[in-house]
């Protein structure tokens, strides 16, 4: 690798609490000049309006106070979450962990998604501070995967798992968005395995048993009489399935449990494999066109519960984690929803699929104090209050097999009118879907989405909606897009070394 | 005398220029330089770097995300210019007529958008552009009896034009400002002599009102240019740092940005980057000349 | 001809429906900031119910406020601004008008070059810079520090451009020269001269550099790590949870973040429009 052609700068600064209080000083004696020479004070009425001299004053007395009300520098080692509902749950197993561990406190600290990836790889590949645990997000994660084994930032725990006994106990599925080359750089904390949820109270007040579902087919044929105008003004207001062709994450669950999907099993891209043509294909005739029975509901927007609230779409795809989001957020849904499997693609097909994201425990190789972050990880990992406590707050159900006979998972849950939807969901985690490490996933399903969005508007343009004509346009379609992606990827060349 | 006129001509200056050179060569110009040298690498983050040459630009040149995001932006850019410019000075000129009372009052009525910041504007409409429930959707469903369709795909089929109307709403009223300066500096003399020769509005505003803010207005074209031409924002908000639908909302910044900091390639960044400093100088130096010309006729 | 009360009637119809539109997306602020989550999305604006003019009154809440006060750092984000937005808008006020005074009435080798390079950086996409800066800055040591942000900002080609401008304007060189000949400094030139001659450009660009800091996203986003220093911009955003949105407390933070802007937009209204357009003259 060649050096930079301009050598890097080095200087430093002072403390910041030394620079703080030299600006200050100077602010003050500066004010106080000013206010005991009449000549400056003149001076400054003619330089300064009124607005201006108050824009002066609050530098002043900012000044001030950020220099009095100095921040507390956190305690422990730095753990970096991305999600609300992590930081809610962990930053109170961290203090508890902190109280039993005083000589490897944990100290818990929330970013968003993009700050936390920013700071991550600046950190990996540049050596700005890093946290020593991070909860890092599938596609966040994967680009600490580009590159050779041995500058991935993250500290290799295979032999680790294996030591403890985890390795066979953990759902394979769910090692492998953080395995590369046969490596595992990470403790996977969740399953998710998807489910149908759908509006129970609609369903059974139209007479309608959803246990004749087998299929997708069967799902619209049997519900079809629930689509209805229901203010008068010509437009249905109720339709059968939240998905879009925008929807990007609710088509690629389809897709993966479809059989296709992003990447084969080596992680190559396969956009233009013939199974997601004709999944694509078969969504458009559902999201467009005289058979449509699709809606666009946004999945995480106030408006989008609201809509769910209304009924304005039955059925959702649902990841275990997203239970835990409805029942905070839209808590008028309670006893109005009930879980079923999805509805199979075939006979005899698989009834549930992935949700694209996931989340491991990653340590950083440059970890200040790598067993106390190992020790905490592993306490995520395996601790049975934490699997009940998680399972209760967020739905997230654990990949530790040894964890599944928790007494928690049977119990009934009042939201989804007394269903156990902990085994629900653990009834059908054998059959997830794997999901890729590849650093391209976004890449590669941002490609796919694009695809299914040009689909639908040729189908609009063109007035078809017949699935055989679709099925060749997705596959010219999908087929340029999976030659843009390996152009994409070819450009890299750290990837090209890469075995 | 003698070491006055030293002190004048040899420190004086740059005891009032030095700290603005330090301080804008240290974190202006030397980034920038590094962009430059950035341009012909690929880098994995800041610190694996390879000297790649002319690729990043070969490549660019073959990007057809590129030219999207380009395409997109001069869309963003030309929806200003034509729509927000009119309007802003459409409400410049309704404020000038003599005798208008409570000025000052819509004058800040519509400048207060733009006081607003774009992370601010960006997440107060994301939930005006939804489908159904959005206030424009829901507000236009009920204003038109039922007949607007209230799942109208603001952020789906129209990104551009959304952000453009998002960007009118929070610029208009700004533009406003300069055109109304410029048209209280019109002379009177002027306007009372044309209205004697006879000259009906549309031709006093054709023959004396609009040479006089000419200037202004070309300043005014240029940066809104300018500021169009590098919308970031915007979208990243709006659109959850992605490309839209199709990488409908798209800029050329974004693309930027994606593939600077989500990619971590900061050579093929900075080739980016460079292409459309070229492309903004390029303007500059054309609205120059046309201005040249213009005043030379 | 068209009467005059009938196109002043016209005139006035359409300011009053243009400020209305303009006015529509601060109602819904306003609104929604008083709405609990729940009730964001249901009604437009005030919640329906059967209080007086059929709106739910009661359902109005000032809770959003009260959590953003208790629940939130956002009072600490809060003054992190003030910090950084004042304190970058003295120190950029100030370096910028030293500049716009040194590039027009002080000859020196050099000058139209440094003139010639900052009129061409005006047009550098700020992005192009954040890699390398972000770079720069973490070899100066300065991530993560107050001064980190504040630093690197104190320059902007724009403020040197308008105070260029101002000081060619507003500025007589003959002034200039006779306070010369008179034997006064240049340091007092600049002060007691060149300063308020130029005062309303002076309110001007610190209100909009406070403006720019204010608004300011991306910067601090990459920048600072710690919550306790960061600005409402990015606080606000962390209130945004990835997979799921308190609008209501949004639009609240949205409106106090707005609130003390407006604030010194009103005292400083006069000035900050004569300084912009002061920018929009061929110079």
């Amino acid at each position: 690798m060649s050096s930079p052609l301009l050598p890097p700068l080095s200087l430093t600064l002072p403390d910041l609490p030394a620079g703080a209080l030299a600006f200050i000083g100077l602010a003050a004696i500066a004010v106080l000049g000013v206010l005991a020479s009449p000549a400056a004070r003149a001076l400054l009425r003619r330089v300064l309006s009124p607005g201006a001299a108050i824009i002066l004053l609050i530098a002043v007395a900012a000044s001030v106070g950020v220099a009095l009300i100095q921040p507390k520098p956190p305690v422990g080692l730095p753990f970096w979450v991305f999600a609300d509902v992590h930081y809610r749950v962990y930053s109170s197993i961290a203090a508890d962990w902190t109280r039993r561990h005083p000589d490897h406190p944990v100290h818990v600290l929330q970013l968003t998604n993009p700050a936390l990836e920013r700071r991550m790889l600046s950190g990996f590949l540049a050596g700005t501070p890093v946290a020593d645990i991070i909860a890092a997000e599938r596609p966040v994660a994967a680009k600490a995967f580009v590159g050779p084994l041995e500058d991935v930032g993250f500290v290799d725990v295979t032999d680790r798992l294996r030591a403890e006994g985890l390795l066979e106990n953990i759902l394979p599925n769910s090692l492998t968005p953080w395995t590369t080359r046969g490596r595992i750089f990470g403790l996977p904390l969740d399953v998710h395995p998807v489910l149908l949820a759908y509006r129970s109270d609609l369903v059974e007040a139209a007479g309608i048993d959803v246990t004749q579902v087998e299929t997708w087919e069967d799902y619209f044929r049997l519900l079809r009489p629930l689509q209805q105008d229901l203010d008068g003004d010509g437009r249905p207001d109720r339709w059968l399935l939240n998905l879009w062709d925008t929807s990007g994450d609710l088509v690629l669950m389809l897709l993966d449990q479809a059989g296709g999907g992003l990447f084969d099993a080596r992680d190559h891209p396969q956009l233009n494999a013939p199974r997601n043509a004709e999944v694509l294909a078969q969504i458009v005739t559902w999201v467009a066109g005289p058979g449509r029975v699709c809606a666009d509901v946004d999945l995480f927007s106030a408006s989008g519960h609201r809509q769910r609230l209304d009924g304005v779409v039955i059925g959702t795809l649902m990841p275990d984690w997203m239970c835990g989001l409805w029942k905070q957020e839209i808590p008028g849904l309670a006893g109005k929803v009930k879980l079923m499997p999805l509805p199979a693609w075939e006979r005899g097909g698989r009834r549930t699929s992935v949700w694209r994201g996931g989340t491991m425990l990653g340590i950083s190789k440059r970890a200040g104090d790598p067993e106390g972050a190992w020790g905490f990880a592993r306490h995520l990992a395996m601790s049975t209050e934490l699997a009940a406590d998680l399972y209760r707050q967020t739905g997230i159900l654990p990949p530790n097999r040894a964890l599944w006979s928790l007494p928690v998972f049977d119990e009934p849950d009042p939201y989804f009118s007394g269903q156990p939807i902990g085994r629900i969901f653990l009834g059908v985690a054998d059959d997830v879907p794997v999901r890729s490490s590849s650093p391209f996933a976004m890449a590669a399903q941002s490609y796919l989405g694009n695809a299914l969005v040009n689909l639908r508007g040729w189908a609009d343009a063109t007035g078809t909606y017949d699935r055989p004509a679709l099925r060749t346009e997705a596959q010219r379609l999908l087929d340029a897009a999976q030659r843009q992606l390996e152009r994409e990827i070819g450009r890299n060349t750290f990837l090209a070394d890469a075995p | 005398m003698k070491r006055n006129r030293i002190y004048h001509s040899r420190v004086a200056p740059w005891i009032f220029v030095g700290p603005f050179v330090v301080s804008f060569g240290l974190f202006t110009l030397w980034p920038l330089l590094q962009s430059l040298v950035l341009a012909f690498q690929q880098t994995f983050g800041p610190a694996t770097t390879r000297w790649v040459g002319l690729r990043n630009f070969e490549y660019l040149i073959g990007d057809p995300l590129f030219w999207q995001a380009l395409g997109n932006t001069a869309q963003f850019t030309l929806g200003s210019l034509f729509i927000q410019l009119p309007v802003a000075l459409g409400l410049a000129l309704l404020l000038n007529r003599p005798g208008i009372r409570g000025r000052g009052l819509y004058r800040l009525t519509f400048f207060a958008p733009s006081l607003v910041g774009l992370p601010f504007v960006a997440i107060l409409f994301g939930p005006i552009f939804e489908k159904r429930t959005g206030l424009l959707n829901a507000g236009l469903h009920w204003l038109t009896g039922g007949a607007w369709n209230p799942e109208f795909a603001w952020m789906q089929n129209y990104v551009m034009s959304s952000l453009i109307l998002a960007a009118l709403w929070m610029y208009a009223g700004f533009n406003m400002v300069y055109f109304l300066a410029a048209l209280q500096n019109v002379s009177k003399e002027l306007l009372e002599a044309a209205t004697i020769d006879g000259c009906n509005a549309w031709q006093r505003f054709r023959h004396v009102v609009i040479p006089e803010i000419r200037p202004v207005g070309g300043f005014v074209v240029l940066l809104s240019v300018i500021g169009s031409f590098q919308m970031f924002e915007l979208s990243y908000i709006l659109l959850n740092n992605s490309g839209g639908p199709d990488n409908r909302g798209l800029t050329v910044v974004m693309y930027l940005y994606q593939t600077g900091f989500l990619t971590g390639d900061l050579g093929y960044a900075s080739a980016i980057g460079w292409v459309l400093a070229l492309l903004l100088m390029g303007i500059a130096l054309l609205q120059r000349h046309l201005n040249r010309k213009y005043e030379d006729n | 001809m068209i009467p005059t009360h009938t196109l002043r009637a016209v005139i006035y119809g359409l300011l009053i429906f243009f400020s209305v539109l303009t006015l529509i997306p601060f109602a819904y602020l306003v609104a929604g900031a008083l709405k609990t989550k729940y009730d964001f999305a249901a009604t437009l604006f005030l919640p329906s119910g059967d209080g007086f003019l059929g709106i739910g009154w009661d359902r109005l809440t000032l809770r959003n406020f009260g959590a953003l006060l208790f629940d939130f750092p956002v009072p600490r984000a809060m003054l992190n601004s003030f910090f950084y937005s004042a304190v970058h808008a003295v120190g950029a006020t100030l370096l910028c008008a030293m500049g716009g005074y040194g590039l027009t009435k002080l000859h020196f080798p050099g000058r139209s070059l440094i003139t010639g390079v900052v009129l061409l950086s005006l047009i550098i996409p700020g992005p192009l810079l954040l890699a390398p800066s972000f770079q720069l800055l973490y070899q100066l040591g300065l991530l993560d520090r107050y001064a980190g942000l504040i630093l690197p900002g104190l320059t902007p080609a724009f403020g040197v451009f308008l105070f260029r401008q101002a000081m060619l304007r507003g500025v007589p060189d003959e002034l200039v020269e006779a306070a010369r000949i008179d034997g006064a400094g240049e340091i007092r030139i600049f002060l007691e001269l060149a300063l308020p001659l130029v005062r309303p450009m002076i309110g001007a660009f610190l209100l909009i550099s406070f403006l720019g800091a204010w608004n300011n996203f991306i910067g601090p986003q990459i920048i600072l790590q710690s919550p306790e220093l960061q600005p409402l911009s990015v606080a606000l955003n962390n209130l945004r949870g990835v997979y799921g949105t308190d609008y209501g407390l949004i639009m609240a933070g949205t409106l106090v973040s707005i609130a003390p802007v407006m604030c010194l937009f009103l005292l400083l209204q006069r000035e900050f429009i004569s300084g912009l357009t002061a920018g929009a003259v061929k110079g």
